[in-house]
Parts: structure tokens; C-alpha cells; sequence
């Protein structure tokens, strides 16, 4: 299987030196004598100096062709700078890398397109920047403007596009590039909703085809539909490398949505929660959950002091806070006379109609129903998948309706529908 | 997206990245690889010239006339400057324009890279592609300038002669010398800005430093060979020579400047390959 490796990364690392850019020499002179020396350091002048800072250290790994990798880390953890290296944008400081394969680096869309050309000769200035040929682009041309949907501006100077035809453009033409490994920095996130998809969209297909990429986002969302597997950077180290579920556990109780995780309501708490578990129906953990998808929540809580008639209220929050439902066991008339000692609880949800989004899990537990507040906790956070229900469309929920049409044709669509 | 086949990784097509290469590893082949880029970037750069210009192309004809009429007035009316027996503004003309060729060859070459910081730093190709772009873009200036030089030495009364096909060698040699002096410059220029504020400056003493107002035979004959060592010299009478078939051209001027031109060149694009590596993390 070694011949099947596309990209090998062995050891990489990369120093600046803080001052490169930020230092202001005092005097002419000063700068001289620092240039002179910077120029007779070579390529090399950024090993030199106490304030050497080393962006990306120790870094190995390997792909596979066919592999969709995500890296995920915190800004500055050096995600950028190994899109860099191995596309060749600047070189390691140390170590080694092989990668195999027509390369294509998308780190910014529309790098190099010029206002002053129109829409057609930007096209053929940006795929010779993205390495296409001439002929290639002119053969594809047809293909790239209507994936655009700028067909009436393309012979239009850019500089008169708004910004999301001009990115439409752009990713037209990185689409059509066919690489036999795509490195993409964050650049899925640009545009509208709708052309956000076809992105997607078009990773997939060149998924299928047996492309390999690289994937750096934020969103982790896209993380986890694009990519099975994830490489975590922190402070320039690979801290995890392996299926994207554990690998964004681990980042997300290190970001700082975690941090402000664990509250009590007060400082000597008569029950804790210890641990918050989501899962699939089949009782599997995941994050992901599919559009009309069940949840169980499991809930592990040790009760220091007996709780009198406990009441768990289980709530779904959207990303922004918005308190999207509640699942409580009083209102749904689940007796729980008196807990106490280490226990654990389940619930199962109906079906989460709720849009594609990022949500939380948080746990509230009172004592005698609806009175005095023992425990509260924010848990863990969950993504739901549909391609087309979302927010900006949809809402915050999305149940299927019942119609019927009240017009003269009513009897005829009427009897239609029942036939059906 | 159409029914293109899938993509068949070619094995050939390994990249290998690591620290530092071989000094004299100049990877010129490289730039053939990315000769579509080259073409691509040059006829940018042609386009984009006159575009929003009222005048548009006239440009290239009217910065050089300007500069032979204010030199016909000063240096040939007013100083009374040989010419080497021909009228003045012919005598200038054929060493303006190859002038205006070489500082905006210089020019250019030497601030490419920051005027195309934003490429460098999020897309890889051979970082020489820019100077290179930069060399050839002006020679369209240059030739439709020269069609105005051959009309005005017809309205003088000068005929060209077979001498004339020697420009394109000639120009060739200047195109070479300002990409040599451009290698030299840009990676300076990546770290400094000052360059681009100096260079303006340079270029102006080096043109009085070249005979282009005046005549080679102003400078006496003992000093001649040091005055040579300027690569200019032997390029501009060389085209004068070829334009107005008057006075030989000067062999041993142009066989200096050739040499100097080489070693130039050699030692720029070493350093330029020492440097590339760092230009995407300083620039």
C-alpha cells in the first residue's frame, strides 16, 4: 500500500523570526547592516535570533489517495503555514515532505484576478495562476461560466462585480482544475448559502473521483460531513490524528466553549453531572446527527444529599444561544421520588426536526418539581445535517405540513391526491 | 462540472519539499514548465498598461518624443552637441528608445514581485516568472515606437539599412542586462522598500552615464575602456549604429558589456534562487 501514499510529511518545521517583518531599525546605518547581514544569511537567515518562533514543529503524517483530511486548530496553530509548505509557498525550515500528484492549492479565492480585466480574461489569468494550460482552460470555459452563473457579465471588467460574482468566478475556475490533491484553506466559507452548496457539492464529486484533500476550516461542520479524519494542530504540534469525532471532542473541550462548561448553582452542591453522553438510537456516541434523526441523551449524575422528587430538564440550544426545545422528565411524567448516590439517566428524543445547525445539549436538574434549582450544566455540543433545511431558510424547525388546494380544480387534485 | 475522467495521478509528478536546495540548483527548468503562467502574466501586464488611459498605446509614443524634444532643445540647440553628424533628434531618438526599454525593463523586473505580493504569498510558481514578465511586457512599447523613430528618420532624410535586423540582437543584450540588474534588485526590493524610491534616481545617472545625449566621441579616448565597463554603452551605440548605419559600432563596448552582462546575470539569478525561498514570509 505504500505506493498509494500522495502526500508524506516527515518532520516538518518552520521558524520565523519575529522580528522578520515588525523590527524598525534606528538608523540608516542600522538598516544596512541589517539588511547586509539578512541578505548574506540567505534563505536561511530565520534559524539566527532569540526570537525565533517556531509556527510549525515536529510535524508528520501521511495520506493516503483518496483521503479527505480536515485540519482543525485554533488561529496560529499553524494550519496555514503547512497549506503553505506543501504547496510550495514557502519552504520548511526543517524536515521533509513528498507529495505525489497534480497539486492544486486553493488558499484564498481569486488570488490574481486583475479589476481592470474582464470577466473571460480573468478566467484564463486565473487558471494559468492555478496551473492550468491554455488550451485547458479554453476546452472547460464553457463549463466554468455556467457553474458561475455570471454568463451575461463575462465579458464585463470585474472590478464592476459585486463581491459574490467575483467569488463565484473565482471558485468556477479553481473547480474546474481537476487536482489530483487539493489543499483548500477556509475558502468554503465565502459566498451565499446557495453557492456554499454547490462548493460542497463539488468536493464531493471530486471525492468520488478519487481526488485527495486537505481541508482546513473553522467550521466544523463542514469537517464533518467532508472528512473522516482530522489532524489537529495546537501551537504548531500535531496533537491528534485520527477519526474526526474523537478529534473534534478533543478540540472543542479545548476551545473555549468548554471552559465555561461546568457551573453549580451553588458552592457545597447536592447533585453533580457527571458526565453527558449523545448518541445515536442504536446507542452509539456520535455528534452528527441527521435531519429527523432520534438522540439519546444520557445523563450521569452523583447526588451527594438525597434529592426529593428530581425533575431533569433536558435543552437543545442553537449555536447563538437561541433555546431552540426543552425534554423534561416532569412534564412528561417521569417519577423520580427520591435519587441519590452515583445514577445515571436516559432520554430519547422524537425525531429532531430541527435545521441543519450547530446546537448544544444543556441539563438542568430541580428538586420537588419545579422548585429549587441542584444542578445545571452545559453539555456537549452536536451538529444536524440536512442539505437543504437551514436556518437562513427555514427557521429554527422544519415539520412536514398538510395541504390541500381550495380552488375549482380542487375535486380533480383532490382525487388525485388520494389515488396517490 | 462535465464528465471529465477521473484523475490519473502521473508518478512523475512528485514533488519533493525540503530545506535548502543546492546552490547552483537554479531549477530553470521549471520556468518551462510554467511557460503558459509566463505568456499568461506578460499579456496581463500588456493589457492592463493603458487600460483607463484616455491615450491608451499613444503612451509609448509620447513619453520618448517628449524626452527627444526637451534633449533636442537643450543638448542639441541650445549646447550645441555633436551628433556625430546626424540631425539631433534622430542622434537621440535611436538611444532614447532603447533607454526607456531598459529602465522600464529594470523597473519592472525589480518591483514585480512586491507589486504581486498577494501572488507570491498564496500561489506557487517559479518566482522568476515575475521578472522575466517584466523584462518582455515593455518590448511592445519599444516596437511601436520604433515604427514612429523609422518615420521621423525618413521626414530627417536618414534611410535605414540592412543594419536595421542588428536592433533585435542588440535588444535582446538590453532585455538580458535588465533582467541581470531586476535579479539583483527584486529580492532587495522584497525586504526594502527603499528600492523602489532609489531607483528612479539610479536609472537617471545611469542614462547620463550611457551616450545617449551625447555622442561616444565626447569621451576621451583614454578613459574609453572604463566608460565601456557600463553594459549600456556598447548596447546603445550598437543600436544607433544598426538604426542610423552611421559610425561602427564598438566591438570591444559590446563585447564588455556582454561579459559583464553574463557574470551579472549568473550572479542574479543565484542570488534571486537564494532568496525566493524566503520572499512569501517577508514580503
Amino acid at each position: 500500500m505504500k505506493h498509494d501514499i500522495v502526500i508524506n510529511a516527515d518532520h516538518l518545521g518552520k521558524c520565523y523570526r519575529r522580528d522578520a517583518a515588525s523590527a524598525r531599525p534606528d538608523s540608516f546605518r542600522d538598516m544596512l547592516a541589517a539588511g547586509l547581514g539578512a541578505l548574506l544569511r540567505g534563505g536561511r537567515s530565520e534559524r539566527a535570533g532569540r526570537d525565533a518562533f517556531w509556527a510549525l514543529q515536529d510535524v508528520s503524517f501521511e495520506v493516503s489517495r483518496g483521503e479527505n483530511v480536515g485540519i482543525i486548530g485554533l488561529n496560529g496553530a499553524g494550519k496555514s503555514t503547512l497549506l503553505k509548505i506543501l504547496s510550495r509557498i514557502t519552504t520548511p525550515t526543517v524536515g521533509y515532505a513528498r507529495v505525489v500528484g497534480r497539486l492544486g492549492a486553493l488558499l484564498e479565492v481569486g488570488t490574481g484576478f486583475h479589476r481592470e480585466l474582464t470577466g473571460r480574461e480573468n478566467t484564463f489569468l486565473y487558471g494559468a495562476i492555478l496551473g492550468m494550460s491554455r488550451a485547458e482552460v479554453a476546452r472547460k470555459f464553457d463549463a466554468i461560466v455556467s457553474f458561475s452563473e455570471i454568463e451575461d457579465f463575462i465579458d464585463v471588467p470585474v472590478k464592476h462585480y459585486s463581491s459574490g460574482m467575483y467569488v463565484r468566478l473565482a471558485f468556477a475556475v479553481a473547480a474546474h482544475l481537476d487536482p489530483d490533491i487539493l489543499l483548500l484553506d477556509e475558502v468554503l466559507a465565502v459566498g451565499d448559502y446557495t453557492f456554499q452548496r454547490k462548493c460542497m457539492e463539488f468536493a464531493r464529486q471530486l471525492e468520488q473521483r478519487g481526488s485527495t484533500i486537505l481541508f482546513v476550516s473553522h467550521n466544523m461542520f463542514s469537517i464533518k460531513t467532508m472528512c473522516p479524519r482530522v489532524i489537529y494542530l495546537k501551537q504548531g504540534r500535531v496533537i491528534y490524528d485520527g477519526p474526526t469525532d474523537e478529534g473534534l471532542r478533543l478540540y472543542e473541550s479545548d476551545s473555549e466553549l468548554s471552559s465555561a462548561r461546568w457551573f453549580h448553582p451553588s458552592k457545597d452542591p447536592s447533585l453533580v453531572i457527571t458526565d453527558i453522553e449523545l448518541c445515536a438510537e442504536d446507542g452509539n456516541q456520535k455528534t452528527l446527527f441527521e435531519f429527523g434523526e432520534r438522540m439519546r441523551i444520557r445523563i450521569a449524575y452523583r447526588a451527594f444529599k438525597p434529592v426529593e422528587r428530581a425533575h431533569f430538564l433536558c435543552s437543545i440550544k442553537r449555536s447563538d444561544e437561541l433555546l431552540c426545545c426543552n425534554f423534561s422528565s416532569y412534564y412528561d411524567n417521569l417519577d423520580l421520588p427520591r435519587i441519590s448516590g452515583d445514577g445515571a439517566i436516559e432520554v430519547l428524543t422524537p425525531p429532531l426536526r430541527i435545521v441543519s445547525e450547530r446546537y448544544y445539549v444543556t441539563i438542568a436538574v430541580r428538586e420537588k418539581g419545579l422548585q429549587q434549582l441542584v444542578a445545571g450544566q452545559i453539555g456537549p455540543s452536536f451538529h444536524v445535517r440536512h442539505d437543504v433545511i437551514n436556518a437562513a431558510d427555514f427557521g429554527i424547525f422544519h415539520e412536514p405540513a398538510h395541504w390541500r388546494v381550495l380552488n375549482s380544480a380542487r375535486e380533480e387534485m383532490e382525487s388525485e391526491c388520494e389515488r396517490r | 462540472m462535465t464528465d471529465i475522467p477521473a484523475p490519473q495521478p502521473d508518478p512523475s509528478a512528485s514533488i519533493e519539499i525540503r530545506p535548502s536546495k543546492g546552490l547552483l540548483d537554479l531549477e530553470l527548468d521549471a520556468i518551462w514548465r510554467y511557460r503558459e503562467l509566463l505568456i499568461v502574466l506578460t499579456l496581463r501586464d500588456i493589457q492592463v498598461l493603458y487600460k483607463q488611459a484616455a491615450l491608451g498605446v499613444a503612451w509609448a509614443i509620447v513619453r520618448p518624443v517628449v524626452a527627444v524634444v526637451i534633449f533636442t532643445v537643450i543638448f542639441g540647440n541650445f549646447a550645441k552637441m555633436p551628433s556625430d553628424g546626424l540631425p539631433y533628434p534622430v542622434f537621440a531618438f535611436a538611444a532614447v528608445l532603447p533607454w526607456t526599454y531598459f529602465a522600464e525593463a529594470v523597473r519592472r523586473a525589480a518591483s514585480g514581485l512586491v507589486t504581486n505580493s498577494e501572488l507570491v504569498q498564496k500561489v506557487y510558481f517559479p518566482r522568476l516568472i515575475i521578472p522575466i514578465a517584466g523584462v518582455i511586457a515593455p518590448l511592445l512599447d519599444f516596437f511601436v515606437a520604433f515604427v514612429v523613430l523609422l518615420g521621423v528618420m525618413v521626414w530627417f532624410g536618414v534611410t535605414p539599412s540592412w543594419h536595421l535586423l542588428a536592433v533585435l540582437p542588440l535588444l535582446a543584450v538590453a532585455a538580458l542586462l535588465g533582467l541581470a540588474v531586476g535579479l539583483w534588485l527584486a529580492p532587495v526590493n522584497v525586504r526594502f522598500r527603499d528600492v523602489q524610491h532609489t531607483l528612479p534616481f539610479m536609472l537617471q545617472i545611469w542614462m547620463y552615464a550611457t551616450p545617449i545625449v551625447y555622442p561616444i566621441t565626447i569621451v576621451p579616448i583614454e578613459w574609453r575602456w572604463i566608460y565601456s565597463l557600463n553594459p549600456m554603452v556598447g548596447v546603445i551605440e550598437g543600436i544607433r549604429w544598426a538604426v542610423v548605419g552611421k559610425s561602427n559600432p564598438d566591438i570591444v563596448a559590446i563585447g564588455i558589456g556582454v561579459t559583464a552582462i553574463g557574470l551579472l546575470l549568473i550572479g542574479g539569478l543565484i542570488f534571486f534562487k537564494r532568496m525566493e525561498r524566503s520572499f512569501a514570509d517577508v514580503i
